[in-house]
């Protein structure tokens, strides 16, 4: 597991199902439809995104398909860090 | 349902003592009481009723855990034809004696004499609670007469004072004889009585038994959570009948599975109170080799109106939502729709019913409004009993329950069923028992949060448990929050899960940081 990914699970993990062993949850399990994360649980992720990887997230970017998996946060983060170094 | 006419309990219960008094009647605490002992015990509080000459017509309160002289007290009432309430013994004392105060009770008694040291302090609060603003003048008799009243019980009521719910002698009377015609209850006939001698289960195990010769098994209350003496009073005795609320299986069933002790005596066995998980029920055949089940619905207003049997369930036919079932002989049932009209075919409303052995209203007469429903349109002029349960119609007819309606919450401006959450969730076997309340929220309107039980020695997280409710709840019914316990959960007095207390423990520890 690459580092980004691991933190990402983590901090969901932490925050959202502290009785889950970390390496249970899949890239590409769909937190949305589980109901790990829901609106308010988004913006904690949005939050924490940005702390943790010193990204900028804009609000129009906050659809739920963003973040609708490990996986999909992931690909976020590292778009958002490309084009940071881009600039 | 027999073709002979119905028979009145008290004279038939006579009639048994002619016929068999050294048979037994009750088994309590491993003793054998034959018909004739019961009687002696009913003919003892005949005599202190009569000594105490209690005004004509008017009922008596009685306050008693499960006994032989209590049964005996209850003996005696029926005989004189004295209406009688009889709430739980486990209701505080002031609520008793409110209750008692509002039924009009001339008298308290209880097996251990009216002049025991609790008798006397309960009649002073009866007599407090008379003189009071809010229950003076007693709400006896009520509307319809008390002239044919029998049992009064209560129901078990949420919040507030119980309801009394007075049952008429032509009522018990045909109920008790469904019940001994449909378990084959009979003289030689053992049935299990689980449940407190306060609630209308006991119609069934207690009442029709002794009606028609039959033995009653008694289960001490102090002890009904023990599997272990359940598993023996079943097999000591060779239990015939058992009804009880889903608890009582599942304790067997772990029993089942530390020592592998089965119940072969047992021909039918009744689940009601509460739906049975399909985990429990795939279990039962094999605990009951020789038994056919059923689940029945009723409540304390109606008595039992619905039945169903399983079929097949050895062969592996477990139904995930179990079937309330078809109407007993002379039931009318009727769905009733938001727009009032009475649903024809399939889709779910309202459960509304009348039945034979049906209450004629609650004693406190303001309660009936919006309850008991006499409808223009059906044209018969029958009383409805408005239940509150969400029932759905399938294609074949059956009929399941859908939940409370009073279990509907809104979650982000949709109604959910917290029972429909739940029953997802107990679908996972290696669920045990579930609660799912609603979480007042700001944002939401309310949040669900699930205290699951597993079974000890399964693999359970939140992550598998979401997993396996994605297939089958829509987003707004999945909960927010799923805490994952090995512990039972808090029980009310019946049996159920308790989800208010579930709620309080939650409440405090959130409060608690």
């Amino acid at each position: 597991m690459d580092e980004t990914t691991a933190k990402i699970k983590g901090f969901i993990v932490e925050e959202f199902m502290p009785d889950v062993p970390v390496e249970d949850l899949d890239d590409d399990f769909d937190l949305l439809t589980g109901g790990v994360v829901d609106s308010l649980g988004l913006l904690k992720v949005v939050a924490w995104l940005e702390d943790e990887f010193d990204i900028g997230v804009d609000d129009s970017e906050l659809g739920p398909d963003s973040f609708r998996t490990v996986a999909a946060i992931k690909a976020y983060v590292d778009q958002a860090r490309e084009t940071a170094h881009a600039e | 349902m027999s073709q002979t006419a119905i028979r009145s309990l008290a004279a038939h219960f006579d009639e048994q003592v002619e016929r068999q008094a050294g048979a037994p009647a009750l088994i309590w605490e491993g003793e054998s009481i034959s018909y004739g002992e019961l009687q002696g015990l009913a003919d003892a509080s005949h005599a202190e009723l009569q000594d105490a000459r209690l005004p004509e017509g008017r009922p008596v309160g009685i306050r008693a855990k499960k006994s032989p002289e209590a049964i005996g007290l209850i003996v005696a009432c029926l005989r004189s034809g004295r209406p009688f309430l009889l709430p739980s013994i486990e209701l505080a004392p002031e609520t008793l004696a409110q209750l008692f105060a509002q039924a009009g009770t001339s008298q308290v008694l209880s097996p251990h004499g009216p002049r025991s040291q609790s008798a006397a302090s309960l009649r002073a609060l009866v007599d407090e609670a008379r003189a009071a603003p809010e229950t003076a003048g007693a709400e006896w008799p009520p509307a319809g007469g008390g002239d044919d009243v029998t049992f009064m019980l209560t129901t078990s009521g949420s919040t507030g004072l119980p309801k009394v719910v007075p049952l008429t002698a032509s009522g018990v009377d045909a109920f008790t004889d469904w019940a001994a015609d449909q378990f084959e209850i009979r003289p030689g006939t053992v049935v299990a009585n689980y449940a407190p001698l306060n609630f209308d289960l006991c119609l069934l195990d207690i009442w029709a038994t002794l009606k028609h010769g039959g033995c009653v098994a008694l289960v001490d209350q102090d002890r009904a959570t023990q599997g272990g003496y359940l598993a023996d009073l079943i097999n000591d005795n060779g239990v015939n009948v058992l009804q009880a609320v889903p608890m009582l299986y599942r304790l067997l069933i772990d029993v089942h599975r530390e020592d592998g002790r089965t119940f072969p005596s047992v021909r039918h066995a009744i689940t009601t109170g509460d739906k049975i998980p399909a985990s429990s029920l795939a279990e039962l055949p094999t605990l009951f080799p020789n038994a056919r089940f059923y689940n029945i619905y009723g409540c304390t207003e109606t008595n039992d109106s619905l039945i169903h049997e399983f079929a097949g369930l050895a062969e592996g036919n477990v139904p995930s939502n179990v079937p309330v079932g078809q109407p007993l002989p002379g039931v009318i049932v009727r769905l009733q729709q938001d727009d009032g009209t009475a649903l024809e075919g399939t889709g779910t409303g309202e459960f509304m019913v009348w039945t034979p052995f049906q209450t004629r209203g609650y004693l406190k007469s303001s309660l009936n409004e919006g309850k008991f429903v006499t409808l223009d349109d059906s044209g018969d002029g029958r009383t409805y009993y408005k239940s509150g349960d969400i029932v759905r119609r399938h294609e074949d007819g059956t009929l399941t329950l859908e939940g409370r309606a009073d279990f509907y919450v809104k979650v982000r401006g949709v109604r959910v069923s917290t029972q429909v959450v739940e029953q997802a969730i107990q679908e996972h076997p290696a669920v045990v028992e579930v609660a799912v309340i609603a979480v007042p929220d700001e944002l939401a309107g309310a949040r669900l949060h699930a205290q699951v039980r597993r079974e000890a020695d399964a693999k359970l997280n939140s992550l598998i448990l979401r997993q396996h409710c994605a297939t089958r709840l829509a987003r707004t019914e999945m909960p927010s929050t799923i805490e994952i316990v090995t512990e039972p959960l808090p029980k009310t007095s019946t049996g159920k899960v308790d989800r208010k207390a579930v709620a309080a423990a939650l409440e405090r520890s959130r409060a608690n940081g």
